[in-house]
């Protein structure tokens, strides 16, 4: 590998700028040795993408698994990464490569994509179940707030894999959307819808998880109070509940005569 | 509730949220947000759904892990 390291070296002692080698003089004599260097900027990521992978994989043991192979990827990429761009990005680009090339294949259960009935029908249900007056707002805003992050994780681990994956890769990351775009290599387009839909799934889920645990949210006003309660078929309730919700108009009418 | 800029603001909201429109639009919203109680109640519930998100998705690896990440990199240095 003497050419690699050879052509490691020259991107990289021309990307660090003279002040940061004056900043941090431990870069001039890291510099020269790849692995420190890539110990040094890429390891402290590992806490992040361990996330991210558990997330994915959803079970401990694969996602130590494809972080592991990440990284070995990753250092045996290091060449290639331009000293000065976004690391973070880059690494999150080699988890998901991994991931959508090896471990959805090996995973043999059904693809948990974007199924089109099961968005449909779990869509439906999140719009019922969130609030739609000012006051019931607050209301669903302090339950979401005091959930255990259990009941947000079994939230996330029930939408489908490429909504969780940018809702993960925006929220708790905190990518733009374009380098979502990159990351899961979909037009931006894409990646807002998947983004607006997650939220809006996950926001009903975990109404419904605060409404189940007795968590007051009035969002069905006076309707959906009793039906919810009294009726254990949660489907039936559902779609009765999202033909009622034109009462959603009234609690919306009854916001302008607030005092 | 024709148009008093609820429907373009509740059209943006998450972009709103994300950092992801542009100053001028930013502004726009934000002007509306101040006096619309309805708009900035949903966006409140936004705002609180990306702080839940992100409390539940804290980790931390396994300390074996990042042993195991360590070795295979130097692993694969000596070879070469």
């Amino acid at each position: 590998m003497a050419v690699a390291a050879s052509t490691l070296e020259r991107p990289r002692s021309r990307s660090v700028p003279a002040e940061r080698i004056v900043d941090l003089p431990v870069m001039t004599t890291v510099n020269t040795d790849p692995r420190a260097l890539f110990e040094e900027q890429a390891i402290p990521f590992l806490d992040q993408l361990y996330g991210a992978a558990l997330r994915m994989t959803r079970n401990p043991a694969d996602a130590q698994d494809l972080v592991q192979e990440t990284f070995v990827k990753a250092y045996a990429a290091f060449a290639q990464f331009e000293q000065g761009t976004n690391l973070k990005a880059w690494l999150y680009r080699i988890l998901t490569n991994t991931f959508i090339n090896v471990y959805r294949k090996k995973q043999r259960d059904p693809y948990q994509g974007t199924t089109s009935d099961l968005e449909d029908w779990q869509l439906g249900n999140a719009e019922s179940a969130t609030a739609t007056g000012t006051s019931s707002r607050s209301a669903e805003a302090e339950a979401i707030d005091h959930l255990p992050d259990s009941a947000v994780k079994d939230a996330l681990q029930s939408i489908p894999e490429d909504f969780r994956l940018a809702v993960y890769l925006a929220d708790v990351e905190g990518f733009s959307y374009q380098e979502i775009a990159d990351i899961m290599k979909t037009p931006v387009g894409t990646v807002m819808s998947r983004l607006h839909r997650g939220r809006r799934l996950l926001r009903g889920l975990l109404t419904e998880y605060a409404e189940g645990r007795g968590i007051p949210v009035p969002s069905k006003e006076s309707v959906g109070a009793a039906s919810t309660k009294t009726s254990t078929t949660a489907p039936a309730t559902r779609a009765r509940q999202k033909k009622t919700t034109p009462a959603g108009s009234t609690a919306a009418g009854s916001k302008g005569s607030t005092t | 509730m024709t148009d008093c800029g609820c429907t373009k603001a509740k059209a943006e909201l998450e972009e709103f949220l994300h950092n992801e429109l542009e100053s001028h639009d930013a502004a726009d919203i934000r002007e509306h947000l101040a006096g619309c109680s309805d708009c900035s109640s949903e966006l409140h519930i936004g705002v609180v759904l990306t702080e839940a998100v992100q409390r539940a998705c804290k980790e931390i690896a396994p300390e074996q892990l990042r042993d195991q990440v360590l070795f295979s990199i130097r692993q694969i240095q000596s070879t070469h």
